[in-house]
């Protein structure tokens, strides 16, 4: 097995203790940094997938980006200042009234481990704050809203279109125990994912298309 | 006209209820009993004596552990002998008199004298160290997980025996939420290694000491846990919701275990509801779960609603159900 399949194997496993060496040694016999990154992001990809599917559980995906971050570590002295990998800019936060963050973290993670550069708002985000994120950071591509009570569905519209009201052409994913499609259509996002692994499927494809 | 009680046993047992089991009707819990704190009251903030603090924020709907830097009682599962100390469960008489008063006031023949436990086994463990790294713990360090999950068993099985020795209760109400709306926590065959070996033991400790009725909240997916619920000892999977498909779930499982839930709180218990709403909802659980195996009741863990009202328009709904179908 060359060592960037181990390095991929051992991230879908959520080998943390092991990753970083692993990762040294791909270096060491040669791989380049950013095809191990590649290889690390597409294991994320099918951890996701798996989690989507019910195939996993939030431990092993925990477990999963946990690993991928140790590796990242390793990776970061080598890459720095090579910004080609990032998918760009991700605010992401639980909105107002809402303190849940649970979800919310494990999309921070998925997104994260996709190639987006986050920035956590952490939870109970008033909508301005979210406008004043996307204003006092790079490369904004994408704003991420979770509400996980029906009680702050109505705090989720407001995020979404003070969002949208101050960047009209931002894109804006929602998601959320109580959010559907249809009501994420209905408050004006460009998309919906009903958990964190498709949340980073439809994350990349709403920045890249 | 049957008894709640009797009604109940009819209804979980396959024989002839003579109505629906009215949500938390035949369960008289015994809240006085002394315990720790794992509730405030809004917008307050205690530390109880595992040192865990619980948090209830204005304008939310519920108390949560606080798990900010500084707050983890454990950061490092490998060190939870050194930091996890386990409250004694030997309170003084008196503090028992409430709760032994009430117990003896209620008619048995009627009502289950219930002992009400929360948090549980799994519960606790994030509890103590937060979400992520409890999730994270079962899988990394299941060595560790294995001893604090024991030593929590223990601590249970002790508060156990001082339950039943002063209140003799004939049901018991113990929450442990083991997922969210859509998927368990953690995969089957890790509940079944970690969190299924201390049930067993704790819900068979109640038994052997007279608790005929095992009543366990989880207001969550489940499916996948039914059959080790069963192993267990549940009789009554309380908080059931509808992301689980019920009617299959009696199909399959009725009279090995009984399901209560199907009104799913988030869809009936809002600011805007209408008693129209909750009618709708009752209707439509009622008659796709039918008389045997099911209890139509709010999924929320204890006999109340978030919003005024909502609790005994359910109540009310039901009753016309009952009118109606028996």
């Amino acid at each position: 097995m060359s060592k960037i399949e181990e390095v991929k194997g051992l991230v879908e496993t959520g080998k943390s203790k092991k990753i970083a060496a692993a990762v040294s040694e791909a270096l060491d016999a040669g791989d380049k940094a950013q095809d191990i990154l590649e290889a690390m992001i597409a294991s994320m990809g099918v951890v996701g997938d798996k989690f989507s599917a019910g195939e996993i559980f939030v431990p092993e995906m925990l477990i999963a980006a946990k690993a991928m971050s140790k590796g990242v570590e390793v990776l970061k002295p080598v890459m720095a200042g090579d910004g080609s990998s990032s998918l760009g800019t991700c605010i992401m936060g639980t909105v107002a009234g809402d303190l849940h963050d649970i979800g919310k973290n494990l999309v921070v993670m998925m997104l994260e481990s996709a190639g987006f550069d986050m920035v956590d708002l952490g939870v109970d985000v008033p909508a301005e704050k979210f406008v004043e994120a996307v204003k006092e950071n790079n490369k904004v591509v994408l704003v991420a809203c979770s509400g996980l009570l029906t009680t702050t569905m109505p705090a989720l519209k407001e995020a979404v279109q003070t969002i949208k009201a101050a960047y009209p052409e931002m894109k804006v994913i929602v998601g959320g125990a109580p959010v559907t499609p249809e009501y994420a259509d209905e408050i004006g996002a460009d998309g919906y994912a009903p958990d964190a692994g498709s949340a980073a499927v439809k994350a990349k494809e709403l920045v890249t298309a | 006209m049957l008894t709640k009680r009797q009604n109940l046993m009819e209804t979980i047992k396959g024989g002839q209820p003579d109505r629906f089991v009215n949500q938390y009707e035949f369960l008289e819990l015994i809240r006085e009993a002394p315990k720790e704190a794992f509730m405030t009251p809004m917008g307050t903030e205690v530390k109880n004596a595992w040192g865990i603090t619980i948090r209830w924020p204005e304008g939310q709907i519920g108390s949560f552990p606080v798990h900010e830097k500084g707050y983890k009682v454990l950061d490092d599962i490998t060190e939870w002998r050194e930091y996890v100390k386990a409250p004694s469960v030997n309170y003084p008489a008196e503090r028992w008199t409430e709760a032994i008063a009430h117990a003896r006031a209620v008619d048995r023949d009627e009502k289950f004298v219930t002992a009400f436990i929360t948090p549980g086994i799994f519960e606790l463990t994030h509890y103590l160290m937060g979400m992520e790294d409890a999730l994270m713990s079962y899988y990394e360090e299941p060595e560790a997980m294995h001893e604090l999950i024991e030593y929590l068993t223990d601590y249970e099985l002790a508060y156990a025996k001082q339950i039943i020795e002063n209140l003799h209760p004939d049901a018991l109400f113990h929450h442990d939420d083991w997922g969210s709306q859509i998927s368990s926590f953690m995969s089957p065959e890790t509940f079944k290694e970690f969190i299924l070996p201390a049930y067993k033991k704790i819900y068979g400790f109640y038994k052997d000491n007279g608790v005929e009725l095992i009543v366990h909240h989880s207001d969550s997916y489940g499916v996948n846990l039914v059959p080790f619920m069963i192993e267990m000892g549940i009789d009554i999977w309380q908080g059931v919701m509808n992301t689980n498909n019920i009617p299959e779930l009696i199909k399959e499982y009725g009279g090995q275990i009984s399901f209560m839930g199907g009104l799913h709180s988030g869809e009936i218990d809002f600011p805007d509801w209408t008693p129209e709403i909750v009618m709708e909802h009752v209707e439509r659980a009622c008659k796709e779960c039918g008389k045997l195996y099911f209890i139509p009741n709010l999924s929320q863990g204890a006999p109340i609603s978030s919003f005024p009202g909502v609790y005994e328009a359910t109540s009310e709904a039901i009753d016309k159900m009952s009118a109606e179908l028996f």
